[in-house]
């Protein structure tokens, strides 16, 4: 194989990580939407958290996409 | 058609002095598109504010009313977070964010997007983490190790969880830096990818211009979803911020 | 990765319609490539722009902007919370004055009620007295005829006897033509009874 292609294959492997992130994400919006028409009165409050819980989870997945862009690009 | 990288580019402007440094290396001092578009963010920032608070009344007018909403919202974060503190880091915690938004936005305006270059949301990212280990140690001293060594753990455990916490603490001004960097990244690489798509569709005649409306449609959607994003990541980087202030200024008694 | 790049890349060659993305760019800028957030040449002077634009950035937030923007919602605070103490003292004022009128009122209408009590209380005692004084009088006057009426019964029932004497004697000598001794015709009456 060459060198070229592989890099293509591995670039696009390494963006598998994504899924892991965006499952994780969808987690955290669903849980807080199914919790937030439990109780909408404590919804506004944990607006914060949700999005740092959201943000935490998507660095994992930005890490996978730079690392893909960094072997597609070195 | 260039490639979607093409717009991350640095671009020479005003040639400046070299300033060398020990050790073989030379600063360019010369301004760039990069370097632009963060004095044009930041010079909007100050604009905006020495507008908004040049006549500051009890009854704010529409623009006053705008910077107060900003600061208010920062502010409520900031309590929400740090506690009573939060006043003596929240100049820091709403310059930074300003700024961040500032530059996001400015880069979904057709014009250079100051935060897709690494360099600059690893310096951000950067000055935060040397803020918190300094006020970190200011404020606690050598008692800092209490970081690591989360309360009532027991000793079998500390051997696992130390170096997990130390690890992660020294990995927040990475993710810091690299959620910035990727996500203004990502969404302009697909950005620029979808307008390459109208491009190459519409050059095709008849049947791809039909065609390229969805791709035109893709484009605009996501570029709503960039202003979104824009807005996220800055308050992102505001609210990690005040989290890790938090962890260093209110050590040992959790609120 | 970058760094042995020439500075003055005449940006990406316009490249074919497939190879659009992806690293096509890099290979034909030759060799190295990247991303052009890698080419550290120019990692210094953005860092060195960077922190001095923060730097006043930063300092103008915290000297100038948000003293100010404190200020103001300090001002407005207190304008509304002075504003509000204000109210609340007119109220309580208005309150106090409405509480007084009510006690006033209340002790007028208890006034009157102990006037009206009393007169109530002076006409009662009055009229029990007259119907005292009448009713004694009533009794009075029927005690009076009752003793009279018991007289003239008495007398009357006295002079029963003697008529009963007087008429049986005048039947006895109308029917037997004899006279009887009037002694005789009482203790007959007298049986009789």
């Amino acid at each position: 194989m060459e060198a070229e292609a592989a890099k293509y294959i591995g670039a696009g492997l390494a963006t598998f990580g994504m899924i892991g992130a965006a499952i994780g994400v969808g987690t955290i919006f669903g849980n807080f939407l199914s919790g937030a028409t439990r109780n909408p009165s404590a919804a506004g409050g944990q607006f914060t958290n949700l999005i740092l819980g959201a943000a935490l989870t998507e660095a994992l997945g930005i890490l996978a996409f730079v690392l893909g862009l960094l072997i597609l690009f070195s | 058609m260039a490639s979607p990288m093409e717009q991350f580019k640095i671009q020479e402007g005003l040639q400046l002095p070299t300033v060398p440094l020990p050790g073989g290396l030379a600063i360019d001092l010369s301004l760039n598109n990069s370097i632009m578009a963060m004095l044009i963010a930041a010079g909007l920032v100050i604009a905006f504010f020495t507008v908004a608070t040049s006549r500051t009344a009890v009854v704010p007018g529409r623009v006053q009313l705008m910077a107060e909403g900003v600061f208010s919202y920062i502010d409520d974060m900031a309590a929400g977070i740090i506690g009573p503190e939060s006043r003596k880091f929240f100049p820091y915690v709403f310059s930074m964010f300003l700024f961040v938004l500032s530059m996001n936005m400015l880069g979904l305006f057709l014009a250079f997007t100051a935060t897709s270059q690494l360099a600059v949301t690893g310096t951000l990212a950067l000055i935060t983490f040397l803020l918190v280990t300094i006020v970190g140690f200011a404020r606690n001293g050598i008692s800092m190790y209490k970081l690591f060594v989360p309360e009532g753990t027991p000793w079998y455990m500390l051997l696992l969880v130390t170096p997990i916490e130390i690890i992660s603490f020294f990995l927040r001004p990475v993710t810091l830096a690299l959620r910035l960097f990727g996500n203004m990244l990502g969404g302009h690489v697909a950005l620029k990818v979808f307008a390459g798509f109208v491009y190459s569709l519409a050059s095709l005649g008849a049947v791809g211009i039909v065609g390229a409306i969805l791709p035109l449609a893709g484009v605009v959607a996501l570029t709503s979803l960039e202003f979104l994003v824009a807005f996220l990541q800055a308050f992102v980087f505001a609210v990690l911020t005040c989290v890790y202030l938090n962890d260093v200024d209110n050590l040992g008694h959790h609120h | 990765m970058a760094a042995e790049e020439i500075p003055h890349v005449p940006g990406a060659v316009p490249s074919a319609l497939e190879g659009a993305y992806a690293g096509t760019a890099t290979a034909e800028n030759g060799g190295g490539g990247g991303l052009p957030q890698f080419e550290v040449e120019y990692w210094g002077g953005q860092i060195v722009w960077l922190l001095l634009i923060f730097f006043v950035l930063y300092i103008l937030m915290s000297r100038v902007f948000i003293p100010r923007l404190r200020r103001v919602q300090d001002t407005r605070a207190q304008t509304i919370a002075s504003a509000v103490a204000e109210a609340r003292r007119v109220q309580d004022e208005a309150d106090d004055q409405a509480a007084a009128a009510r006690a006033e009122i209340d002790q007028a209408r208890t006034r009157a009620r102990i006037v009206a009590a009393e007169a109530k209380a002076k006409a009662n005692a009055e009229f029990a007295t007259r119907q005292a004084e009448a009713d004694a009088r009533i009794a009075e006057e029927v005690a009076a005829a009752e003793t009279r009426i018991r007289g003239l019964r008495d007398s009357a029932m006295a002079s029963v006897g003697d008529i009963a004497v007087e008429t049986a004697g005048a039947m006895v000598q109308r029917l037997t033509g004899t006279a009887v001794s009037a002694a005789d015709l009482r203790a007959a009456v007298k049986g009789a009874a």
